[in-house]
């Protein structure tokens, strides 16, 4: 069977995989986004809370993900639990390493403008600083997506969803009929989704981005 | 480089925080092995996990990781830096986006998609059945980082260097390489951080390294190997991790320091 009609063949099982890989990674990007750019708002004008949570998130970066998912098994046990503890670990240094450069890149004099002009705090921070570190912040989330397609695959191993399934069993059945289409089905299908989110991304960058920013 | 850059790296974006890891990685990393080697060898152990934990079986699985990282960050460093310098010629630039793009798909595909088919198409085993696809994984920040390093070089340093003398390769050596060089290290450093880590997946093709200790702990369902493999290769990749920062804080030109 050559790749195409293998692909046709297990059309349906691929494309909820398929999903399921998509899915996770989305998911997991968003809520690390949402702690991320809390944990950032919040220490990024304490230099030791900013040197404390980009040294830890860094540290937890460098982590081999099989090994994370190692020490996540006995803890949380198989399946969509350690995929997304994991999933959401990795994603949040380069978020949050993002937010506090994009928030502390923001020239003093705007804010001061803003402040000057009667806008509160809150204001301050939602209405000016967080628009101008947003280019920033989304940058951080399209490098978390990319490198979280990878790890989702590895994820397969303690059970978890996605294409790393086929990948994981076409190494399992090597030599039987189809393995290799099952491990070139699953890869070429995290390529692709990887490549296309990546361009999906450019054009919420786009979409996005305060007009007096845009490049 | 701007903040707005999409490249993976493993600094942390501020150079106090990674003065504080220069300090505390090691100190962390040794205190996590240590830990976990006490713990282990201080439980009473079945006869399964005296299988895989005694001394020269871990020593052996850190020694075949730490060979597997070497190869790929050998393959890397030849491969993408004259890679990288050559791509920057003039007379290349029709095939840049070529490669590029070829790289691009290396980072954007999973290692254990890459090391699973390669060991499917050639049927190789062990060291570098493991080592090559992983290189081509680990490749592109070193490769962009040369790329763009020499390309940031102010060509006002190119055209003093053609004036005093200096052939094109002159300047390639003396001027555009050594400015290029911190670039390149933290490239290095982000290429290592990949080798070490996806060198666990090397048990998969019968490479060896930790990744087998975790595999193994799966398998026999034995808590004390899984937790044992996995901490002595998070300790093995925060170590490498500080080496990486070592090179880039110490190995760069003075001038440029």
């Amino acid at each position: 069977m050559t790749l195409w009609e293998f692909v046709v063949d297990r059309w349906p099982r691929l494309a909820v995989e398929a999903y399921q890989h998509a899915s996770v990674v989305i998911q997991c990007t968003l809520v690390a986004a949402v702690i991320g750019v809390l944990v950032g708002v919040a220490v990024y004008r304490s230099p030791i809370g900013s040197i404390a949570a980009t040294a830890l998130a860094s540290m937890v970066l460098t982590i081999p993900s099989f090994a994370l998912l190692g020490l996540l098994i006995p803890l949380v046990g198989l399946g969509v639990a350690p995929t997304v503890t994991a999933l959401v670990l990795y994603a949040l240094l380069p978020i949050v390493r993002n937010t506090i450069v994009g928030l502390g890149g923001v020239d003093p004099a705007v804010t001061d403008a803003a402040r000057g002009i009667g806008m509160n705090r809150v204001a301050v921070l939602g209405r000016v600083e967080l628009r101008l570190a947003w280019p920033a912040i989304l940058a951080g989330m399209r490098v978390s997506t990319q490198m979280l397609m990878g790890i989702a695959a590895i994820a397969a191993y303690a059970k978890g969803p996605g294409l790393g399934t086929e990948i994981f069993s076409g190494l399992n059945r090597a030599g039987a009929a189809n393995a290799t289409n099952q491990a070139l089905a699953g890869t070429i299908g995290i390529v692709v989704m990887a490549l296309a989110i990546d361009a999906l991304y450019l054009i919420i960058a786009r979409l996005t981005t305060s007009r007096g920013i845009r490049g | 480089m701007t903040a707005t850059d999409p490249v993976l790296t493993v600094d942390s974006g501020s150079r106090r925080a990674e003065l504080v890891r220069l300090f505390l990685q090691p100190i962390a990393a040794l205190l996590l092995v240590a830990a976990v080697l006490l713990w282990a060898f201080n439980t009473e152990l079945d006869a399964i996990e005296v299988v895989t934990l005694n001394a020269s079986t871990l020593l052996k699985a850190t020694w075949e990781h730490v060979l597997i990282t070497i190869a790929v960050t050998v393959l890397v460093v030849v491969v993408a830096i004259p890679l990288g310098i050559v791509l920057t010629r003039p007379w290349a630039k029709a095939v840049v986006p070529v490669f590029l793009g070829i790289a691009t798909i290396g980072q954007a595909a999973p290692a254990i998609g890459v090391i699973v088919l390669y060991f499917l198409f050639t049927e190789q085993e062990g060291l570098w059945a493991a080592a090559i696809p992983l290189a081509f994984v680990s490749l592109l920040p070193v490769l962009r980082n040369t790329m763009v390093g020499i390309q940031q070089v102010d060509p006002s340093l190119v055209d003093a260097g053609r004036g005093i003398g200096l052939s094109a390769f002159g300047v390639l050596r003396r001027v555009e390489l050594p400015l290029a060089v911190p670039l390149i290290l933290a490239g290095l450093r982000t290429s290592l951080v990949l080798a070490v880590g996806t060198a666990t997946l090397a048990l998969f093709v019968n490479g060896g390294g930790l990744g087998f200790i975790i595999d193994t702990g799966y398998r026999v369902a034995r808590t004390t190997v899984l937790l044992t493999g996995a901490t002595l290769t998070v300790g093995l990749a925060l170590l490498v991790d500080w080496l990486g920062a070592l090179a880039e804080r110490y190995l760069g030109p003075k001038g440029l320091r």
